[in-house]
């Protein structure tokens, strides 16, 4: 999509990302990455540790220089717009860096004024994401007292000082309590949805990504291994699993109906299971088959594939608990 | 740069120093103590012959302001080097504000701090006795002198904190400016020195800069003195600036 270099003219609040490397020494942290985010989209960036995903969050706004290739954020190329990329987006990076001698109400009023926004709108902004987050109440207490829930929320609180066309956040829940986790995904959701903020999301854990975004990449030693929407990319990897439990006496008549409806699976003693070919489509077809034959099921459950089966199925490893190995190692 | 992210970070780098009281009691406790001390050890001094001034507290007047920003202007390298530890460079660096306005505001807030100090000792050393004898005039220059002194000595710990980002490294520094301190004629007037301590201290800019200080206290107002302290001070200030810009510059370059 071609945009007029106009400067009045709204821009796409995209991300387009093309080859892009970064070497640290002998180690590639990024080898060669392509990927597009569009406006609007919330946009899941997974991998395990050390798999290069804050290298690329830090290239993307402007931290850090990429080796090779280009990318472009707002229709702005990192490098060599570098001060344009920076007023348009939000970030909150791996481990909030917040002043702890400040108070939040303070240090929303410095973000402000670094963001240039006038001196008559820096309160009133600044007292409005704070009940946001939720932390009126603690808005005049010392950064140094809140806890990691309170940080996190009041770093988001500072990405969003100027209204941002891209926000990203770099492990926003990492160590964070499960509670904590599901208040800042709200928060999250709640921006896409009534702001159309453009959110790019790295996160380690899989059901972050499962939750917030509408499509995932995949990332592992520096290399995109899969893309596309969560729901997708579980369908590649195979059919979802049909969990019947039936009375005791329906076994093996449910076992026969199950049978033309894919290879069984692996199930609990009372139950039977399938992985049902044709996906969750097929379920109604089930449904009717056991009636015709008279089997009332107890429960029926369908399990489709996690995105840790995607991961393995890319990369032959479990995401989960995968430990920081190196981008590549040294020679 | 905007005038807006220069202030808002002169404030919060002026309002960190003070909400650590580590950072500033000792640059105001300790040169006080030490003018106590030389005074009540050193004060017949004055009479030997060639001794610049009367009175021996007149004299430890520049000492206490030069050392007590020598001391204190260090914590706007430490505070820097904090933030690139913490990560909070990395939120500023990531903002719209221009890059240069990181470092200035820095200065600037060692500046105030300074301009404070030697207000403060002044008024001090003035209630136990101490004259100020070029008046007013004397008193602004020497607030000016200070405010330079701090942002030169800032910058380079700032420069410091830039090119190693470790805070450490910017404390073990802090000897060397005291060193610097001790090697020129901040104790003791350098007509009555010999051998290679005077040397030494005939070499080092800092004499030139106290010397041209005390003279406006201990012997009136002249431009002349006022202006060699401004100058040397400035010059220094000046190359401290430059550096701490390029070890900016090459540690943005390095990102």
């Amino acid at each position: 999509m071609s945009k007029p270099a106009g400067a009045a003219s709204p821009r796409a609040a995209n991300v387009e990302v093309r080859g892009l490397v970064r070497r640290f020494g002998s180690i590639t942290a990024v080898d060669g990455v392509d990927l597009d985010v569009a406006e609007g989209e919330v946009f899941g960036f997974l991998g395990p540790n050390g798999a290069g995903k804050s290298t690329m969050v830090r290239m993307l706004v402007t931290l850090l220089r990429p080796s090779a290739g280009a990318a472009r954020v707002a229709g702005y190329d990192v490098v060599k717009e570098a001060a344009k990329v920076r007023r348009v987006i939000g970030v909150a990076l791996q481990d909030a860096a917040l002043d702890p001698l400040m108070t939040g109400r303070e240090l929303l009023r410095l973000q402000a004024t670094l963001h240039g926004i006038p001196r008559g709108h820096v309160e009133a902004r600044g007292g409005e994401l704070l009940e946001r987050v939720g932390l009126t109440a603690a808005a005049d207490r010392r950064v140094g007292t809140y806890s990691g829930g309170m940080r996190r929320r009041l770093d988001l609180a500072m990405a969003l000082i100027h209204e941002p066309a891209v926000l990203f956040l770099d492990e926003p829940t990492t160590g964070l309590d499960p509670m904590s986790r599901i208040s800042l995904w709200e928060e999250v959701r709640r921006l896409n949805i009534d702001h159309g903020t453009t959110v790019f999301l790295t996160t380690q854990y899989l059901e972050e990504a499962d939750e917030l975004a509408q499509r995932v990449a995949i990332i592992d030693r520096g290399r995109i291994v899969r893309e596309g929407p969560p729901a997708e990319l579980k369908a590649q990897v195979g059919e979802p699993t049909l969990q019947v439990v039936v009375p005791e006496g329906d076994l093996e008549r449910a076992a026969e109906v199950l049978r033309h409806f894919g290879e069984p699976a692996p199930a609990r003693p009372d139950s039977l299971a399938v992985h049902l070919a044709g996906g969750a489509a097929g379920l109604a077809a089930v449904v009717r088959a056991l009636d015709e034959r008279g089997v009332q099921p107890v429960s029926m459950e369908l399990t489709a594939p996690s995105l840790d089966d995607v991961f393995v199925e890319a990369t032959g490893r479990r995401l989960e608990g995968a430990q920081a190995d190196p981008a590549v190692p040294a020679p | 740069m905007s005038a807006g992210g220069v202030v808002s970070l002169s404030r919060r780098s002026i309002s960190n120093t003070l909400r650590q009281p580590q950072m500033w009691v000792p640059s105001m406790a300790f040169p006080l103590i030490f003018t106590a001390l030389n005074t009540g050890a050193m004060g017949r001094a004055t009479r030997l012959p060639g001794f610049p001034a009367e009175s021996f507290l007149d004299f430890a007047v520049a000492t206490a302001v030069v050392q007590g920003v020598l001391f204190g202007a260090t914590a706007g390298g430490s505070d820097m080097a904090v933030d690139i530890q913490d990560g909070f460079f990395d939120r500023l660096v990531s903002s719209p504000v221009s890059r240069p306005t990181i470092v200035l505001a820095r200065l600037a807030g060692a500046a105030v701090l300074g301009a404070v100090q030697s207000l403060v000792f002044m008024a001090i050393l003035t209630a136990f006795g101490a004259q100020v004898r070029g008046g007013a005039p004397a008193v602004l220059t020497i607030v000016a002198v200070a405010m330079l002194l701090a942002m030169a000595i800032g910058g380079l710990s700032v420069a410091i904190a830039l090119k190693t980002g470790s805070s450490e490294v910017v404390q073990a520094a802090f000897p060397v400016f005291f060193i610097s301190l001790f090697t020129s004629s901040a104790f003791f007037p350098r007509e009555l020195m010999s051998g290679w301590f005077k040397t030494v201290a005939s070499v080092n800019p800092l004499s030139f800069m106290i010397e041209s200080v005390r003279a406006l206290i201990i012997g009136g107002f002249h431009v002349g003195d006022a202006m060699r302290a401004l100058a040397i001070v400035a010059a220094l200030a000046g190359v401290s600036l430059l550096l701490s810009l390029r070890a900016l510059r090459s540690r943005l370059a390095a990102g």
